[in-house]
């Protein structure tokens, strides 16, 4: 189902995210890859899930692939697709694929620079900025490619993609942002957050273009996580206070501990959004108590 | 410019055969200003070839200075009739230069065999004697009216055309902190000139077809060829 669906019922929007494994998929059926026992762990409590696409440049199994199975198992996949490693025929055969493996939700990212990667030296291939993407996608939508060849059939996919509220200076971010809607994008999902003043002063200012925008959180683990993520994550910013009260509970409690931080600062911000994407790298299974301490109950499209 | 850095001594050595008698070129423009094969550099170029036992049948840099190597009526008097009976000995010529020029001895030579004495590295401005920035990507396609001035082609990193990504931190860019993000850069100058509206012109996905090679340019006087696979595309610098 088309995320776009449950925006247009004012339905608050929970997605997950999961990367997919860093190998092929083993022959012995027995053995479940991880991207799947996470998304397995989301199902009942979000309404789709994000399949990141070689995230942060580290080559793993394909997004588009890992979405059809999450797809085969009744999980609704959000299919990332980036401008790193395709040129515009490869993105829009991905795109022409992906939809006709039943995907119906995309988003679409310029994707992190190789050199924050495994392999730095490969050639960036950026042929398109992900405005252009957006367009492009749209184009595929009505019915023809991008130079305007008509196709036997279109994609009928909701069109996603990305708003970092961190950046500065943040007009400029918006005004990309701007660009991306008129592109054609129908929904936004933000960097993470976990500044109220930060992602309110972004939605201040983004609420003028009415598209729907999901609050993006990444469940901070450790202190160790958040002093990393400060120096090599780009675009991300975890205050002190944040890292400090992860690291004033034991190891064994962090999860506990991170459930009801995550929670209660969503709680406090939910009414900002219109939806929220959690990125729980690997907590998957905290997710549901995050949900509990957000009071936020995950309701299904009419 | 193209800025170009020598190759190690090792590896330049390495191309040379047992006996092979070797004619080494500089360039007197672009090489010179970056040290890698001006009058100083090739005069040392042949003697520590001489020292690790090489041939060296004679060296130059066709002049004058400012002198570029890859204008071939130079290049083919001074090899063909300056240094003519050196040059006849030489079974091989070690260019200190960018491609263009070790190409524009091939020519000189009719066809002789060469040796690239350089890595050509980027076509930039010579900020001071002593600093050589890129700012253009020779695309075949300029947008920098609509960006101050300022190439996103090549000061972003992932040449993105319709503003930045979201990875920028601090003003620098997420693949090197010591970086400025270009978009920034753009910003900021289009901000200072008051014409920030016109980041709000969306851009087009690049046409690769001008930046396919080897690309060819044809002039005279009134007007110019270029021709690349895009086609040829004929401009006039008349009314």
């Amino acid at each position: 189902m088309k995320l776009t669906t449950l925006f247009n019922e004012d339905i608050f929007v929970v997605t997950g995210e999961v990367g997919p494994i860093k190998g092929a998929l083993s022959r012995d059926k027995s053995k479940v890859p991880q991207c799947v026992k996470e998304a397995e762990l989301l199902k009942d409590y979000v309404h789709a899930v994000n399949v990141t696409d070689n995230q942060s440049a580290v080559m793993r199994l394909g997004s588009m692939f890992a979405s059809v199975g999450l797809k085969n198992r009744g999980i609704e996949p959000i299919y990332q697709l980036t401008c790193r490693d395709r040129n515009r025929i490869a993105l829009q055969s991905d795109l022409l694929t992906a939809y006709s493996f039943g995907i119906d939700n995309v988003l679409l990212l310029t994707g992190d620079h190789i050199q924050l990667g495994d392999h730095k030296e490969a050639k960036p291939v950026f042929d398109l900025d992900s405005v252009q993407l957006i367009k492009m996608a749209r184009k595929l939508v009505e019915g023809y490619d991008l130079t305007g060849n008509r196709l036997e059939n279109g994609i009928d996919m909701a069109l996603g993609a990305v708003v970092n509220p961190n950046f500065e200076p943040l007009e400029l971010q918006l005004l990309k942002m701007k660009k991306k809607v008129d592109a054609g994008a129908e929904f936004f999902q933000t960097q993470a957050v976990y500044d109220e003043a930060v992602l309110e002063r972004c939605i201040n200012l983004a609420s003028k273009f009415n598209r729907p925008i999901q609050l993006g959180v990444v469940v901070l683990k450790s202190p160790q996580m958040g002093n990393f993520m400060n120096k090599n994550v780009s675009g991300i910013t975890v205050p002190q206070e944040w890292i400090d009260q992860i690291g004033s509970v034991d190891k064994a409690d962090r999860k506990k501990k991170a459930a009801e931080m995550m929670g209660r600062f969503i709680a406090k911000v939910k009414h900002l959004v219109q939806g929220v994407h959690i990125m729980p790298l690997g907590w998957a299974d905290i997710v549901p108590e995050i949900l509990q301490y957000a009071e936020i109950e995950v309701k299904k499209a009419a | 410019m193209h800025a170009t850095i020598q190759k190690p001594i090792e590896e330049i050595v390495s191309f040379i055969k047992p006996g092979e008698k070797v004619f080494v070129v500089g360039c007197n423009n672009c090489a010179w200003k970056c040290h890698s094969g001006g009058e100083d550099e090739t005069q040392k170029m042949a003697e520590r070839l001489i020292r690790r036992g090489i041939n060296v049948v004679g060296y130059t840099v066709p002049g004058p200075q400012g002198m570029s190597l890859c204008k071939l009526s130079n290049t083919r008097q001074v090899l063909q009739e300056d240094y003519k009976q050196e040059v006849s000995e030489a079974d091989s010529f070690l260019v200190l230069a960018c491609g263009q020029g070790v190409h524009t001895v091939i020519d000189a030579t009719d066809g002789a065999l060469v040796h690239p004495g350089c890595d050509t590295i980027f076509g930039g401005e010579t900020v001071s004697d002593n600093e050589i920035e890129e700012f253009c990507s020779l695309c075949g396609e300029c947008i920098i009216e609509y960006t101050g001035g300022l190439c996103p082609m090549t000061l972003c990193a992932k040449q993105l055309l319709n503003g930045p990504c979201g990875g920028a931190e601090n003003g620098h860019c997420e693949v090197d902190e010591e970086r400025p993000c270009g978009w920034i850069m753009i910003y900021e100058r289009l901000k200072q000139l008051g014409r920030l509206e016109l980041i709000e012109d969306y851009q087009s996905p690049k046409n690769n077809a001008k930046w396919s090679r080897p690309r060819s340019l044809r002039v005279s006087p009134n007007e110019a060829t270029f021709c690349s696979i895009a086609g040829r595309i004929t401009v006039s610098n008349q009314d």
